[in-house]
């Protein structure tokens, strides 16, 4: 086992611009080693540090496992992922870009729906009526449970969905939907509303440190040194578009 | 299970053919439904809390299949594939295996994968009668596979039901209360909700369409609510329809404007469900609280005192079984008896067998109305484990 640290960073999309920007405004200069398409880097001038360049979703396995020591990923995906997260990892700084909200969406169409009590009520009658439960679009499976657990609602069922879950109203594949969402156009512009106390999170990055990995005293100060790189009270801006 | 040794294999085996020779020997058909299912149908009828923990998989052709989580809804399925109404008089038995995430960690009495040996009786029309034979005959089961110290729980979600029915509530309050018996919390809340005087029912909904509706009638409404759609460009999209939601409306409108329900009506309520103890005094004891409210339950109650009195014609010890208003509200599918086997060295968290009355199921999965239905299932490998005094 590597004494060295080994910090996640997102390969690819618009995270991976946002995770570079932040560690470059954080004055930690991230280079790739080995080829140009090579998936392992360094940090400038920290010899115990060993990035890896993954998706977003294995960054958040890897954490759990503890096969990585930090890594750069938004709560949705930790929340979502890892059923008992804060036994499992920390949340160490948010770092100010990749916001989302995780909201309960429901057609405008609904005026007799406006909080997760109506839905609450709603849901067995709908049940009856249809003869069906109520279908809930989702690719967040486990933060929708516990959502709808913790608010009482319980007759309908989740169908996943792995893309274009605002349209599944519409397309009459589900009732309504649990999705990310920045600004609200897209929901607005397929019809849909968020319920009053529809907002099941407020993501947004996270340098995010593995409980299970093995802290060897390099590690440890090697992760002193990254944190105390972002500063709480001096967040990295967002990047120019 | 992965760690299971040759020997308990055996001597699963061994018990599961002691368990089977009772079944058949009392007319049971020995079936043996796919353990591979088609999600959809399963996931639909056992709601989203199991389904969170049942394992749910693609296939390569694309089709979403799933491990049956217990053997119920497969023979229910077994069933309808053979008489399309389901409303024929049938006996079926199973041993096989049935798997379960377990989210809080797999352990000897909680494991992922298990054996499930049961019966499942339909259209038997005597109730009463039908839910004695499938509990006496579990009962047989367990003391010839070896139990010698056990006990029974009861419950009757028939009785709550009639209780509600019987009730002095608004319509909408009833439903609420029926259909949210399930969810200790949302239960509570609507209690209580009931119990208040109307004023904030209407939360978050637009209070100037509200004002507007109060009042109409259903067609009226419907054509107000339409307008108002139109007239903020929203589209009408999904499957409620314009009606549905009018009807939702109008009823959180009413909500606002109903009488609070007797104080005693929600201390009945109350009361029943926290009766508790022996069959026969919890019966006395229901009969008692009923006439002191003034209260008529209906054939509810003659029917549990029927189903004791067929319990002990069929050598079940009626003074030994607990009875539990509140039993049962953790399962969602039953309907009516509901009953669960313990032993002392497993404790309570880990019951044997359970089961009880079902008359839902079959319709939710495709016949045309309700069927008479009781089953049970024996937890083939804590029955093992009791049998040869594990402490686990």
């Amino acid at each position: 086992m590597t004494e060295k640290l080994i910090l996640a960073v997102p390969s690819k999309g618009r995270l991976m611009e946002q995770a570079a920007a932040a560690l470059a405004a954080a004055g930690l200069d991230v280079r790739k080693t080995g080829s140009e398409r090579g998936y392992r880097g360094e940090i400038e001038g920290m010899n115990g540090v060993e990035v890896a360049f993954v998706s977003s979703a294995e960054i958040v396995r890897l954490l759990k496992d503890g096969e990585v020591h930090l890594g750069i990923a938004g709560e949705d995906l930790v929340r979502e992922q890892i059923i008992d997260a804060d036994a499992r990892v920390e949340m160490v700084r948010p770092l100010g870009f990749g916001f989302a909200d995780v909201v309960v969406a429901v057609p405008q169409c609904w005026l007799d729906i406006a909080a997760m009590t109506d839905l609450r009520e709603m849901a067995p009658l709908f049940h009856r009526r249809h003869h069906r439960r109520l279908r809930v679009a989702t690719k967040y499976m486990n933060l929708t449970r516990a959502f709808f657990r913790e608010k009482g609602v319980g007759d309908y069922r989740i169908v996943e969905s792995l893309g274009a879950t605002e349209g599944t109203p519409a397309a009459g594949t589900a009732d309504l939907i649990v999705d990310i969402t920045t600004t609200g156009r897209t929901l607005r512009a397929n019809g849909l509303k968020v319920l009053a106390d529809g907002v099941i999170l407020k993501s947004q990055a996270n340098l995010i440190a593995s409980r299970g990995a093995h802290w060897s005293d390099g590690a440890r100060r090697a992760r002193e040194v990254i944190v105390a790189r972002f500063s709480p009270t001096e967040p990295p801006s967002n990047p120019p578009p | 299970m992965a760690a299971e040794t040759a020997r308990q294999f055996e001597a699963l085996e061994r018990q599961a053919q002691t368990l089977m020779a009772v079944f058949t020997g009392a007319g049971y058909e020995a079936v043996a439904p796919a353990i591979i299912q088609p999600a959809d149908v399963f996931l639909d009828v056992v709601g989203e809390e199991l389904r969170a923990r049942t394992y749910v998989f693609t296939d390569p052709d694309g089709a979403e299949l799933c491990l049956r989580p217990d053997l119920t809804v497969p023979t229910c399925l077994l069933h309808l594939a053979r008489h399309g109404q389901a409303d024929v008089v049938a006996r079926y038995c199973y041993n096989g295996p049935a798997f379960r995430f377990q989210p809080r960690g797999i352990d000897a009495a909680h494991p992922n994968e298990f054996r499930q040996a049961g019966i499942e009786l339909f259209a038997e029309a005597d109730r009463e009668r039908g839910e004695t034979e499938v509990m006496a005959l579990i009962l047989e089961a367990l003391r010839r596979a070896g139990l010698r110290e056990f006990s029974v729980r009861i419950g009757d979600l028939g009785l709550f039901q009639a209780l509600i029915d019987a009730l002095d509530l608004p319509e909408r309050g009833r439903q609420r209360l029926r259909a949210q018996f399930w969810r200790h919390d949302a239960f509570r809340a609507e209690l209580k909700r009931l119990s208040t005087p109307a004023a904030q029912a209407t939360g978050a909904i637009d209070k100037a369409l509200a004002a507007r509706i109060a009042g109409m009638g259903r067609k009226q409404a419907t054509l107000v609510v339409s307008e108002q759609l139109a007239a903020n460009g929203i589209e009408l999209i999904g499957s409620r329809s314009l009606e549905e939601i009018t009807e939702g409306l109008l009823a959180a409108v009413a909500d606002t404007r109903a009488e609070p329900v007797a104080a005693a009506t929600i201390g009945l309520i109350e009361t029943y469900l926290q009766i508790a103890g022996p069959a026969r005094l919890a019966r006395d004891r229901i009969e008692a609280l009923m006439r002191q409210h003034q209260v008529n339950v209906g054939p509810a109650l003659a029917r549990y005192g029927r189903r004791l009195e067929l319990f002990a014609a069929a050598g079940i010890e009626v003074d030994a079984l607990a009875f539990s208003a509140e039993f049962g509200r953790n399962l969602e599918y039953y309907t009516g008896l509901v009953f669960e086997v313990v032993t002392p060295a497993l404790g309570s968290f880990s019951p044997i067998a359970g089961g009880g009355r079902y008359d839902r199921l079959l319709a939710a999965v495709g016949a045309g109305a309700e069927v008479p239905a009781v089953g049970s299932a024996i937890h083939t490998e804590r029955l093992l484990s009791a049998v040869n005094g594990g402490g686990r």
